[in-house]
This record gives structure tokens, sequence and C-alpha cells, in this order.
């Protein structure tokens, strides 16, 4: 499995961002995406090396799937389920998603009612098959499905987790067919119909989008190895990624807490929060030791019921747009600028952004604002700040304060959802700032939740194709049980399930290409009090016991637990991991800790209502073991990093930059 | 020192840290509660109160809370010292509740020992004993629809009155499972009082007091701008209840809204006296109406406190179906009685403002409860649910359809988690076809849901909407009335229902809940 040139392609909005390990060196590039056709970026980028015959292993972070989701632009799929359920994904929970509003809702179905079709068969919860499935009235209805020219096809019965027989004899019929399919039972055999329907669905949707994608790109590459991110923190190959597309759903995301968890590994910190704010959105993560998953999130309106890197997004970034409102009270967001018109200081639009309020105060520096590539107006911002300080009383500069402060409540509200919420103190992790405007915000956020230290890692503008280069390959397999665990049978049993399970993911792992002793299995359980209807996951071994994990699990989450009260096993989880050859980070012994050959100027800052002036220094410029004083800026091609007064900032042997109190 | 002055930039924060208090307490609440009813449907508020008993803001959970809450507190302060760690349950209607099931948990929080905050959560249980499982029956008192609890400590200084607690237990038909949802509702205000001991540390008890009343101007500033927009003058709409399930007598609801420059009066005066079936709202329900018909006229994202309740003057005669008096009995008042409240709120202000007004929703919650002995689990259980029906249409958008509206937002419970806890099967699940209302923009379509037995049970259900149908607006038709059938298995005779009705089920014999669509907004071209 060696290979003489790795690369990590992350597509993202605006850049496709480039990663290459050649003979032990990093190598950065990043050229415009195309939207249109994300492929050609791609191509475009690494030309170079196709025509060679080199040996090539690539890892991509593509948002083909989820874009086309979002913006509705999936195949033409049809649905079949239990008859009487047809409607399923119509109701859906049966709530609205605004509950105080008169102008009522409109939402984007993935499939009109007309292609979604009920077949007699009845499986129980308890798992027994009632009615099997009538064979005639379903080629019936696979030849309606055929004349309606469906792309895929999307399965998912009622209690099918409890039992999957009559959706495998579906499937049979489907590949009679040569339709590509997507059974409830193999994508999340979880009980809740809707969420299964909905995320079946979903998965159906975006097969014909990614195949395609996938086939033309790996058509293009020559002999080029490619693998496909995956959500839960690990690549696949391009034949299961396109059969499995609602697994890349935060295929960009990914790669950047994957980066965060290898580099703050090599510098010895393991806790760490990940802060990557960029123009409309910012996300955030939790490491603590390890990258933490969660089976509850949703792409627009889809729940995602399967493990995936847990990152919250806030509707906050630099181009947030400021605006009073009819109460008197300033917001930001989630109303952005964009990267048309942008920011005030772009030159074509006039409302305030956060980033004119970073400009206003001097934390920025004009003339490298992107490295110098772009030609900002300082004034601008000046006068769009201007008209929301006249209409509260306040200077120009104590208003600009204030938008800031407003968008850095909302990344610690999000913190506290990731940390405070799951049972972790903030305090005892360390901010890891990226994105483009993460640097400038990092550490008032973490000063405002008494977090210690911030770390800005180096190469922060393409982090994201950074920990492409650094996952490995992941599967996850799961199965519900919704059995107490209360006797000895259950035990055996769980015992059967796993080791079927572990075999069926191992085999599975063999087939990427991994022998033995480079696949790891972690085994685990979803767990919860009788009764409950959220679980906990609590990892597996063989023979011992879980129920005092599951305890302090539950407390620590949530302040208490039931000593007392019997404890159902919901799913076992297997994820299986094939270890791949990563780039190695060398660290460099300390030069010296004067920072003076990066220094390039001075400019005006103003924190916390006081004018300082500020040294600017050449983040490529700085040696290991430098350290630098607040109040100071750090400015590299794609962001710039404030270092405020009464903080201190050294660069480790990574080129980390580390920033304390003095 | 002087006192903080109203700033825009800390308005700001301070709301976002309240709103996210009360959004950790209810992540609590529902993640460990153990009955479908909290867990599942999400049918639970929480709030946080100043020392007098108003709220500084509510987890947009569920409205028919949310005006109620207030009322809670206050009544728990008329009868009561507070220590610290105590815990105040109540249920009682005339006492600061709305309905039995719903048991709120209030807690004061001390600062330097000082009372100076509350947090507070309101649940609705699947069962607080009475004449019928699930605990909402067609009674004619009170005392028939469950255990009444007034204002008393359920924990005394941090130390659990075991009394009151067995007392509640023995009381109810699932002891287990109630036990588990209050320990949960227990856990919520001890986050709650926690995270406001923290934010006191951290800005100052002077700070947050202010801001607590900041953010109740600013509401009702709002708001008051918002009722500028509607023209002065008098706007009144009148219509009915179909019955209280005693009598076959439809009950009227009327109203006269009145607008003069940023105030609303709104007179209930010539509304009927209050039934002798359980249909009665108290003044907490009326207030939640009111306040969610005029919250949803703004558009502006603010927090749900008491500040919005300054520019509104309710006037509700004690003794009418929108103020009844000890010991009427309530279980529908809250759930169906606040919807057609809701509804003649929209229909007096469509009379105002044409055009920016929605044609009426299904208007009923569709309550369906049932118990009964679970042979196979060896157990008793206890169920309560609520179906959605069709939206009423606007202007611009049809209505959607299988959906809850208004007063309830409260979700489905997966019919793959009801097979597995309970003796009962699904046998259909459906949007019902035609049942919104035609027009330029139309309704939205109603909910199918059947239900199979089997296991004899206890059947009680409370739905409105099966003789007067949801209304349609300006030339828009009117949604399709509910039905409710009783499917014989033997004979597959099928049974038309009332809207409230109580009746015992044999097994496989199935229940089939037909909702009513969304009227249609504007004629058809």
């Amino acid at each position: 499995m060696s290979h003489k040139i790795r690369i990590g392609i992350d597509t993202g909005g605006t850049f496709t961002d480039f990663i290459f390990f050649i003979d032990g060196q990093l190598f950065v590039k990043k050229i415009p995406s195309t939207p249109h056709n994300p492929s050609l970026a791609i191509l475009a980028g690494i030309k170079d090396y196709l025509k060679k015959s080199l040996s090539v292993f690539i890892i991509h972070g593509t948002t083909v799937a989820t874009n086309a989701l979002l913006e509705r632009k999936g195949g033409r799929i049809s649905l079949i389920t239990t008859k009487g359920f047809e409607d399923i994904l119509f109701i859906g929970r049966q709530n609205r998603s605004n509950l105080y509003s008169l102008d009522g809702e409109q939402r984007q179905p993935l499939l009109p009612r007309q292609r979604c079709f009920g077949i007699e068969e009845r499986t129980t919860a308890a798992g027994k098959i009632e009615k099997s499935i009538p064979t005639d009235a379903l080629e019936e209805i696979l030849d309606k499905i055929i004349k309606k020219k469906t792309e895929a096809i999307a399965v998912c019965l009622i209690n099918s987790y409890a039992n999957a027989s009559n959706e495998h004899i579906i499937k049979k019929a489907i590949k009679k067919r040569n339709v590509p399919f997507s059974i409830s039972s193999e994508i999340l055999p979880e009980h809740r119909e809707y969420e299964r329907t909905s995320i079946t669905a979903v998965n159906a949707y975006l097969i014909p989008v990614l195949s395609r994608y996938l086939s033309n790109l790996e058509k293009n590459l020559n002999h080029a190895n490619l693998k496909i991110m995956q959500s839960n923190e690990g690549y696949i190959s391009p034949s299961f990624a396109a059969s499995a597309p609602i697994r890349t759903s935060l295929s960009g995301p990914a790669g950047g807490v994957v980066a965060a968890f290898h580099l703050g590994k090599a510098a010895g910190i393991q806790n760490l929060i990940t802060f990557d704010m960029g123009g409309t959105s910012s996300d955030v993560s939790l490491l603590d030791g390890q990258i933490r998953r969660t089976n509850e999130s949703f792409i627009g309106d889809f729940p995602i019921r399967m493990p995936i890197i847990d990152i919250h997004s806030v509707g906050a970034g630099g181009g947030s747009i400021a605006y009073l409102d009819r109460g008197g009270s300033l917001k930001v967001g989630p109303r952005s600028a964009g990267a048309k018109p942008g920011p005030a200081c772009y030159g074509f639009g006039g409302n305030p952004t956060v980033t004119d309020a970073n400009l206003v105060l001097g934390r920025l520096v004009p003339d490298f604002f992107l490295g110098g590539k772009m030609n900002i107006y300082p004034k601008r911002s000046r006068r769009a700040v201007k008209k929301i300080a006249g209409a509260i009383g306040k200077s120009i500069e104590n208003t600009a304060e204030g938008i800031i402060e407003i968008a850095n409540a909302t990344m610690e509200k999000a913190i506290r959802v990731i940390s405070i919420e799951r049972g972790f103190d903030p305090r005892s992790f360390s901010l890891f700032s990226f994105g483009g405007a993460g640097g400038m915000h990092a550490v008032d956020v973490a000063s405002n939740l008494s977090m210690s230290r911030v770390i800005v890692p180096k190469n922060s503008g393409v982090l994201s194709a950074m920990g492409l280069l650094l996952a490995d390959a992941i599967k996850d397999y799961s199965k519900s049980v919704l059995k107490m665990n209360d006797d000895i049978t259950v035990k055996k049993e769980i015992r059967g399930l796993f080791s079927k399970l572990i075999k069926k993911s191992i085999t599975s792992m063999k087939k990427e290409g991994f022998t033995e002793h480079r696949i790891k299995i972690f085994p685990s359980l979803d767990l919860r009090y009788l009764g409950q209807s959220y679980e906990i996951s609590v990892p597996y071994k063989e023979n011992q016991p879980f129920d005092s994990a599951f305890h302090s699990a539950h407390q620590k989450l949530y302040s208490y637990f039931h000593p007392n009260r019997p404890v159902e096993i919901v799913n076992i989880r297997i994820k299986v991991v094939g270890i791949t050859e990563k780039v190695r980070f060398k660290k460099h012994p300390p030069e010296s800790p004067n920072p003076q050959a990066a220094l390039f100027g001075k400019q005006e800052l103003i924190y916390g209502n006081k004018t300082f002036e500020a040294k600017l220094y050449k983040r490529l410029l700085l040696k290991t073991g430098n350290t630098v004083l607040g109040p100071a800026l750090i400015v590299d091609d794609e962001a710039t990093t404030l270092l405020p007064p009464g903080w201190r900032l050294t660069v480790d042997g990574y080129f980390n930059l580390i920033i304390q109190r003095k | 020192m002087k006192a903080p002055s109203f700033d825009p930039i800390e308005i700001e924060l301070f709301k976002n840290i309240f709103v996210s208090i009360s959004e950790e307490m209810g992540a609590v609440l529902g993640r460990t509660a153990l009955s479908p009813n909290i867990k599942e449907r999400k049918d639970f508020s929480c709030a946080i109160f100043n020392k007098k008993g108003e709220t500084f803001a509510q987890g947009s959970h569920i409205p028919v809370h949310l005006g109620a809450m207030p009322l809670s507190v206050q009544e728990a302060l008329k009868t009561h010292e507070f220590e610290d760690g105590d815990i105040i349950i109540l249920n009682d209607p005339y006492r600061g509740g709305t309905h039995l099931p719903d048991l709120t948990c209030i807690s004061p929080v001390f600062i330097e020992k000082k009372l100076e905050f509350f947090v507070a959560n309101r649940a609705h249980h699947s069962d607080i004993g009475g004449m019928s499982p699930g605990s909402m029956p067609l009674a004619t008192e009170i005392f028939q629809e469950g255990l009444i609890i007034p204002p008393v400590k359920l924990y005394q200084k941090g130390h659990l009155n075991s009394a009151v607690f067995d007392m509640i237990l023995a009381n109810v038909r699932t002891p287990d499972e109630r036990k588990g949802d209050l320990l949960a509702q227990v856990a919520a205000n001890r986050k709650g009082e926690q995270r406001m001991i923290d934010t006191v540390r951290k800005h100052g008890i002077r700070k947050i007091t202010i801001y607590g009343r900041f953010i109740q101007e600013y509401a009702e500033k709002i708001l008051r701008q918002t009722i500028l927009d509607i023209p002065d003058g008098s706007y009144t709409f009148v219509d009915f209840l179909d019955d209280d399930g005693i009598t076959n007598k439809p009950i009227k609801i009327a109203v006269k809204i009145t607008i003069r420059k940023s105030e609303a009066h709104i007179d209930f005066s010539s509304s009927d006296p209050q039934t002798e079936g359980g249909v009665n709202a108290n003044y907490a329900v009326t207030s939640s109406a009111v306040l969610y018909v005029f919250r949803s006229l703004i558009k502006e994202d603010i927090p749900f406190n008491t500040g919005l309740l300054k520019p509104l003057d309710i006037i509700a005669p004690r003794g009418s179906i929108v103020n009844a008096q000890y010991p009427a009995a309530t279980a529908g008042g809250n759930v169906e009685t606040s919807q057609r409240i809701v509804d003649v709120l929209l229909g007096a202000l469509a009379k105002a403002m044409p055009g920016k007004i929605p044609a009426a929703s299904s208007g009923t919650m569709n309550n369906i409860a049932f118990g009964g002995y679970d042979r196979i689990r060896k157990k008793s259980f206890a169920y309560y649910e609520t179906v959605g029906g069709g939206m009423g249409a606007t202007s611009k958008l049809d209505g959607l359809s299988g959906v809850h509206t208004h007063m309830t937002n409260s979700l489905n419970t997966p019919l793959e988690a009801l097979e597995n806890y309970l003796p009962i099967r699904i046998t259909t699940y459906a949007l019902r076809r035609g049942s919104g209302g035609s027009g330029h923009r139309k309704g939205g379509d109603g909910i199918i849901r059947e239900y199979e037995f089997l296991e004899p049970a206890q059947v009680s259900i409370i739905s409105e909407r099966r003789k007067f149908a949801p209304y349609g607006i300006l030339g828009g038709q009117n949604g399709r009335k509910g039905r409710n059938i009783l499917i014989s298995s033997s004979t597959n005779k099928k049974t038309l229902l009332g809207g409230k009705a109580n009746f015992k089920i044999q097994p496989h014999d199935r229940l089939r809940i037909e909702t009513p669509g969304g009227g249609g907004y504007g004629e058809k071209k």
C-alpha cells in the first residue's frame, strides 16, 4: 500500500484545496472551484501528476452529495413501503418548523406522492413476518416504477429493523431489474420509521448524482487510486461511496476535525474544541482524545441518524450582517453578505458585517487582506458601521466592538452545545482555530469560556485537505437489538450478534485492500434506561459488564442516574478501521524566542474600548520558539490572527501558534 | 452606583443567555424522560422567571403552556415560603395549572441566601389517575379527571418529600413511568438553577435583574409596534365548539378585538357559560391562546415573556367557557378550547388585516388516550397521544398537510416505538386526501391513523371539528370535518363515534381517526 504521491483534495464553495505529500515534503495549492462540475478544478490541480506514470493515492472530500440534496438536484426516485404508510415522508414527525408564524410553510419533498408505492406485507415489532411479500404485486409495482423512469429505488418497510427478510425479497427483485437501490435495513437498521425511511430515500436520491460524478472523475484519473472521505472521519472506496452517498454528507468539514485530531496528538494536546469560522457559518466540534460522533444530526430538513462526526454549525461568520431590530436590539446574522456583494469593505455592498467591524477596530491589515491579493476599502467599513452607531448613540468603535461581541456570543453558544450540554467542561480544552475568520475571534471566544489556550495550526487555511491526508479507512455497522440487559441469554445473544457483525466488517475491510493486521475493530453499545428514548454509546468488551459505564455516562451528561432501573440495549455498533500510512510530522527544535525577523509594521488596534499599537508579523517568517506578546496581529495568505493585549503567543516545534495568557 | 441603562448590545447578549438556559433545561427533560409523550412528542415547556414570577424567556416548546406558566409561579408564591433546594409541584387548574395531566415543577433560585429567580418546567404526563386511563376522560367535575395536586413541596431544602411523591405515585396507573418523568423534570430544574447561579456569578445580580426587565420591555415594545400596524377599530368573530361530550349543545366562543393605537382589548363577554363536560378553559389557557396569536403576528425572533401581556387587555367573564371556575372539568379546555379561541381571534383579526391572516387550521388536537393490562409484558399500560391535521391556507401558500397547528407542536410517536412498547398495532398512518378546503390556495389535508388493539382497552377520545368545519377565508372552502370510527374485527361493521367518546375496545377491533383538513384561501380561479 505504499504510494509515492499522496494528495488530499477538498472541494469548497469558493476554492478547491490541495495538499501534496511527495518524498516527505508537503505542498499546498488552492485554485478556484468549478461548482457546475467540481472535477474540472480537481483535474486542473493535479494534471501534472497524472501525466507521468506515477503511483498516486488521492483522498477526496466532496460536497457533491450534500449540495445536490440542499439544492434538490438529486435523482428521480421511487419508494416502496408497507401499504398504509405511503405518506410517511410527507407527514414526517407531524410538527411544523416555525412555532409562531402565520405565513405557512413551504416544503420540497424529494419525490412526488405518485412515486410512493405501498405493498401488502407486515413484520411485527418482535420481528415476526406476519405477511410475506406478494410476488405478483411486487412485480406490478416494479413495472410501474420502471415505467416512471426511476433512477433509484428506496425500500423501507415497517419494523424491518427487527427482521429484514421482506426487504431482502424486494431487493432481490430489484436487482433483476438492474436499477440502483437503497434498502433501509442496510442503510440504518434502527427503529423509528420516519427517520429510517427518510435517510433511505435521501440515500437513493443521491446515488445517481454521486455515481455519475465519481465514475466521471475516476475515468479521468488514469491509474490514480481514488478514495472518498465520509462523515464518519474515515475514507472509503468510490464504489462504496456511490452506493451509500449519504455517508459523504460531511465529507468536507470532517477533514478539518481529523486534522485537528492528528495535529493535536503530535503537539501533545488531546482535549480540543475545533473552531472553524468561515464567511457565512461556523463549525465547532469536540475531541477528548478521540473524535466525538453523534447519531442525531440534520442535513437541511433531513434527520441523519447514523454515526457522523459531531459537528455543530451556527449561522454566523465574517460575512454576517449586523442590524438593529424594531425592539432596539443589535443583531448579527444569520443573514450574510456572502462572497458577493460581500462585506462593505469589498466595495460592492453597504451592509456592515463582522469583517467590517474587525477592520474598523484595526484587527485586519488592509494591505494584506488575503495575502494582499484583494483590494479592500476601510472607509466603507467605517461608513457602514456608522449607520448603526448613529442609531444607537454610540461611537463607531464601540458599535464595532458590540458587533463582534454578539458574533462571539453566538460562537460561545455553539461551543456550549457540544461541550457543556454533552457533559464536558470547556475549561479543560484548548480551542483549535482555523478557517478564514477564526483567528480574529478565537482568543476572545476562548477567554469568555475560561479556556486557557488557543492553537492556530500551520496550514490553517487548507486544514480540511490536510485532514484528508491523515484519515484512515472506516466503515460503520449497526444492528437494532431493543432487549433488556438482564439475563444471560441476552448477553449470549449480544456476543453472537457482535461476532457476526465483526466478521462482516473484517471481510468488507479486506475488500478495501487491508490485511488483517492493519484492521482495527471498535465495538460499542447504544444503551438507555428501559423506557427512555435517547441512547448513550458505551464501548463494549466481550465478557465485561457495561452497566456501570452507562450509569456514569448518564450521570456525566444529565447529572443523575437510576441505579436500579433496567438498562436496555438498543443497538450494537461496530466501527472498523483500516489503518493507512500517514504523513508524519517532524518536530523542529526551537530556534530563537525573538520574532524580530517576522515583524513588518505597526498599526492602531482598538480592544476593550482602548487604543493600542499592535505589532504586525508575517506568519511564514515566524520561527519555532518565537514568542510574541499581544497586542499583535499575525498575518498570512489565508487568515489573520489577533493576539489581544494580555496574551502571549509561542511558535511550537510544528509551527503551530500556541496562545496563552501572559 | 447608577443603574445600567438599556444597551442594544447587551440586550442581545442577555437574550442569548436566557433563551439558552431554558433550552438546556428542555434538553435534559426531553432526553431523560420515560414516557413517549415527553421524550418523543416533546409535550413540555421550560422557563425562567424573576422573583415576582414574571418570565424572562421560555423555551419554544408548547404554546399552550406559555401564558400559563407565570400563573403557576405566582400561585406558588402566594402559598409558600421558599428555601434553597425546594421544588414545588402542582397541577390544579384553579391554583396555577391548566389541566390535570400537566404537572409543573417550580424551583426557587437563591443568590447569596436571597430568593432572586425561579425556574420551572411543565410536562404533560400520560396518566394522572381519575376515571379513565390517560386522564383525558369525559368528566363532569374535576374530581373525576384525576389526582388534584395543589402547590406542594416535592423537595424541601434539596430533600425529596417522599410522602408527596408516594401519594402521587399511588394515584396513577403507571407509577414507574411517572417516577422517571418526574425525576427528569427535577433534573431539568436543577440544570436551570445551576445555570442561573453561574450566570449571576459571571455578570452580577444587578445586571441580570435589570436585563431581565429590559427583555420584557423589549418584547413589549415590539408587540406594541406590531399592534400599531393593525388599523384601529373593533372586530368580532364567532365560532363554536361541537359540544362538551355530555350534551349535544354547541358552545359559542365569541370575541371582540378592539385595536387602539398600540393596545388591544380582547373581550370574550359574549361567549357561552362554562359547561358540564370537560372542555372548560381556565383563564391561564385563554391568556395563552391570546399571547400565541399576538406573538405570531410578530415577525422578529423574540423571547417569549411576560412583557407581551402589557399591551393586551383580556376580558374573560368568570364562569364562562373561557374562564371556568372550580370545580368545572377542564381536561379538554387546554387542548381543544384553546384551539377554538385561536380560531376566533384569527377570524376577527382577518377582518382587520385581510390577506395577512390564514384560513382556519384543523382546530383540534384529536386527543386519544387508552389503557388496560398487557398480558405479554405483564403490566398495566396507559397511553396518550394527539394527531395532527390540515393547516389553513395563506394568501401565498397551500396549507401543510398532516401537521400540528397553533397551540401545539408535539411530534408523533413513531409507530415502531409504539408497537414495541404497547399491545397495539398501527395499520394505517396516511394523509386524508381531499380533506383540505379548496380555494386559490388549498387547505392542508388531515391525517388518517388507524389503531388495532391487541388487548382489551378502555379508550377515551376528545376531539373537535366533527360538527363545525374549519373555516375557509375570503371565498376559500371549509376544510372537511373529522370523523372517529370504530371497526369491529368480527363483523367488519363500522360505527361512527362522536367527537368525544369513552368506550371499551376488544382485541383486534380497530379505531380509525380521520382528522379535519385546513380551510382554503380565496376563491378558486
